[in-house]
């Protein structure tokens, strides 16, 4: 097979995080979801294959008006002097002076370089000694990554290591429980050739165990959750997302890469929304629904609203309380995960329950902050945007998703027992499409441990346990094609909405019967 | 046409000379370079993000990029860094706005690790990009200062 046809073939979510491909979802279908303003039918024909969703993604979003709008912008750096396009250098310690001139070696005066640079452009007015412990996103072993893979096997070639033993996102496949078939497996192992070299790049740095591979790093059985106010470099646009709002960490919205460069040297540059004025927030989001708000709905539309802004959202306290938990993370890390993905917010406050608004509450508007009011008729009008249709699918639900981001032990616990019971009730054996839990290797062992006779059902429900990435999955070549992927995640649709979003009771309901109710 | 002088941010010095590719909109770093990327293209960069029409299709081998800012997946440097490794990255990478995190990221990488660097300046001003366009004459000095036509 010559290169140009195997660029048809291999899975184009290797751009992931949050650049991947729809590959039944571009501007030939028939049925397509709202496009973003200048796309059109492009000069010179058809959209290629291949040029699809890779355009929509954690840095650049399409706004409420559908113009695509860059994402993140780091509006909260300030130059540190008072022409901006001055030279400027950060003042450095002693110490990292000395690293800087090669006494701890080459290898990590390079580091510091590129560190010191990055957060030079940003008027950063110091590194900061970063805690807890780093979250890296390179999880994808495909050709382009070569040059950044080459870059950390010359670092643990150093002897290099990260200042705390890290956590990466989740694997970009998974043989036993998804992938296993012949098609899958041809993409899967021509696409991901250094799979292996960027494996044992995290072996050596700090990241050793595949067991812990997950996006939700924060929760217990994973334990990447350091106290509020932490300094963290981490990447992963929905890790990042939790972490600055519920956990109340401070950590910028990370390049791939970088992340692992600022845990290498155990320091980070100070700016954006590390500091308390990037934190502040510049728009007020109003829940004022009848009822519960569909927080995928909820956070898509807050995403779209306000693309990179910080939203403090008032009237959740109803439904989520006044502390994080693990009875309510799910719940948080759904809706903010959502924002994240339609837009390209880093941070979020949820009035009287995330850390930083329970210590500052609204002292946290910044002057002139803009208002969203989100009530019955603007989540009606924002589910209305979610495709239903999708030309070229199979005609009925094929698989169902659940946990993008990675389910929780409460998640996993919960839909095993309500799709058992509902199976159980109906005097049904098993599902009638199969359910992929996506989650770590250790929350599906603690579930295992604390509820076997749960999983032994689970199993017979058609209900499997993955650590790979939902994402990933949705994104190879000719999925929506071949499958018609229902899910509960918010993200997961917003990147593929030949995914079809549902309620929990929609889905429960498709797990049995393999139909989408009506009303749905 | 008049010369205009327009002065930028150095991130990545350098001085030089050739034409213009220019874009009112943002760059996709990931979206652009798809058959470099999986393609394994290293003879030529053809745009293949159809959302920047005025880049789409064209060679971005070797150019004198000019744009507002930067866009596309949180990988977008470690994408700089792959059409830099296939010899295939831009010369010039001229910001009308602020430059993004994420390419510069990777341009940092790539010029301090590798030695591989692309001129980088940025806060060029939107008048800049409403001056320039595709195949103007310009001209770059390491101080930051583009001058074009």
């Amino acid at each position: 097979m010559d290169r140009r046809t195997f660029v048809k073939l291999i899975p184009m979510t290797a751009m992931a995080p949050g650049a991947l491909i729809a590959q039944g979802g571009t501007a030939e279908a028939a049925a397509p979801p709202p496009s973003p303003a200048g796309s059109g039918a492009p000069e010179g024909g058809a959209v290629p294959d291949y040029a699809g969703k890779i355009t929509y993604s954690d840095m650049s979003v399409t706004d409420a008006d559908g113009n695509t709008q860059p994402g993140f912008k780091h509006s909260s750096s300030k130059a540190q002097q008072a022409d901006p396009k001055a030279p400027y250098q950060m003042p450095l310690t002693k110490e990292e002076q000395d690293i800087m001139d090669g006494k701890k070696g080459e290898a990590l005066a390079k580091v510091m370089k590129i560190v010191v640079a990055h957060g030079n452009a940003f008027g950063a007015p110091k590194l900061v000694e970063l805690g807890g412990a780093p979250h890296c996103s390179l999880y994808t072993g495909t050709d382009y990554m070569k040059p950044m893979i080459d870059l950390f096997q010359e670092c643990a070639d150093a002897g290099l290591k990260t200042y705390a033993p890290y956590t990466v996102n989740p694997r970009c496949y998974d043989m036993y429980n998804v992938n296993n078939n012949a098609t899958d497996m041809e993409l899967i192992y021509q696409g991901y050739r250094y799979q292996r070299d960027l494996d044992w790049v995290h072996a050596q740095l700090g990241a050793p165990d595949l067991n812990y591979r997950s996006c939700a790093c924060y929760v217990p059985e994973v334990g990447n959750a350091p106290p509020p106010g932490t300094y963290v470099a981490w990447a992963e646009s929905s890790a990042i997302n939790y972490g600055n709002s519920a956990l109340g960490l401070r950590t910028n919205r990370n390049a791939g890469g970088m992340e692992l460069l600022c845990g290498l040297l155990g320091k980070a540059p100070l700016f954006g929304l590390m500091t308390d004025e990037g934190r502040m927030a510049n728009w007020l989001v109003e829940v004022k629904t009848s009822k519960e708000p569909d927080l995928g709905v909820l956070g898509t539309a807050i995403g779209l609203k306000v693309i990179d802004g910080v939203p403090f959202i008032t009237g959740m306290e109803k439904y989520l309380g006044t502390e994080v938990s693990n009875d309510n993370m799910h719940l948080l890390k759904k809706m903010g995960s959502a924002t994240a993905a339609s837009g390209a917010v880093g941070l979020y406050h949820v009035e009287n329950l995330t850390p930083d608004a329970k210590q500052k509450g609204r002292k946290l508007l910044q002057k002139g902050y803009q208002t969203y009011v989100y009530d019955d008729a603007e989540q009606a009008r924002v589910l209305s945007t979610f495709p239903v249709e999708w030309d070229g699918r199979p005609e009925d639900p094929t698989v169902c998703l659940i946990g993008c981001p990675h389910n929780t032990f409460k998640e996993i616990h919960d839909w095993g027992t309500k799709v058992t019971e509902t199976l159980e009730k109906r005097g049904l054996k098993t599902g009638a499409i199969p359910t992929k839990m996506f989650c770590s290797n250790v929350v599906r062992d603690h579930l295992v441990e604390k509820h076997p006779a749960l999983v032994g059902k689970m199993t017979e429900a058609g209900m499997r346990f993955t650590n790979m990435c939902t994402v990933s999955y949705a994104g190879m070549k000719d999925f929506s094609e071949r499958t018609y992927a229902v899910t509960n995640s918010p993200k997961t649709r917003n990147y593929y909405p030949a995914c079809r979003y549902l309620k929990d009771d929609a889905l429960i309901e498709v797990i049995c019967t393999g139909k989408i109710p009506k009303g749905a | 046409m008049a010369k205009k002088t327009f002065k930028g941010r150095p991130l990545l010095g350098g001085n030089l000379e050739g034409k213009a590719l220019a874009s009112t909109q943002p760059l996709n770093t990931t979206g652009s370079y798809l058959d470099n990327l999986f393609g394994g293209n290293s003879t030529s960069a053809p745009c293949t993000d159809p959302n920047n029409k005025e880049f789409y299709k064209k060679d971005l081998s070797g150019a004198i990029l000019c744009f507002t800012t930067t866009v596309g997946s949180s990988l977008g440097g470690a994408a700089l860094m792959g059409v830099g490794s296939l010899g295939v990255g831009p010369k010039a990478m001229l910001f009308s706005q602020h430059v993004d995190s994420v390419s510069l990221a990777g341009l940092l990488m790539d010029d301090i690790w590798n030695g591989r660097r692309v001129i980088t300046i940025d806060l060029l001003g939107d008048e800049f990009l409403e001056s320039v366009k595709t195949g103007d004459p310009i001209a770059i000095q390491a101080d930051g200062t583009v001058e074009v036509g």
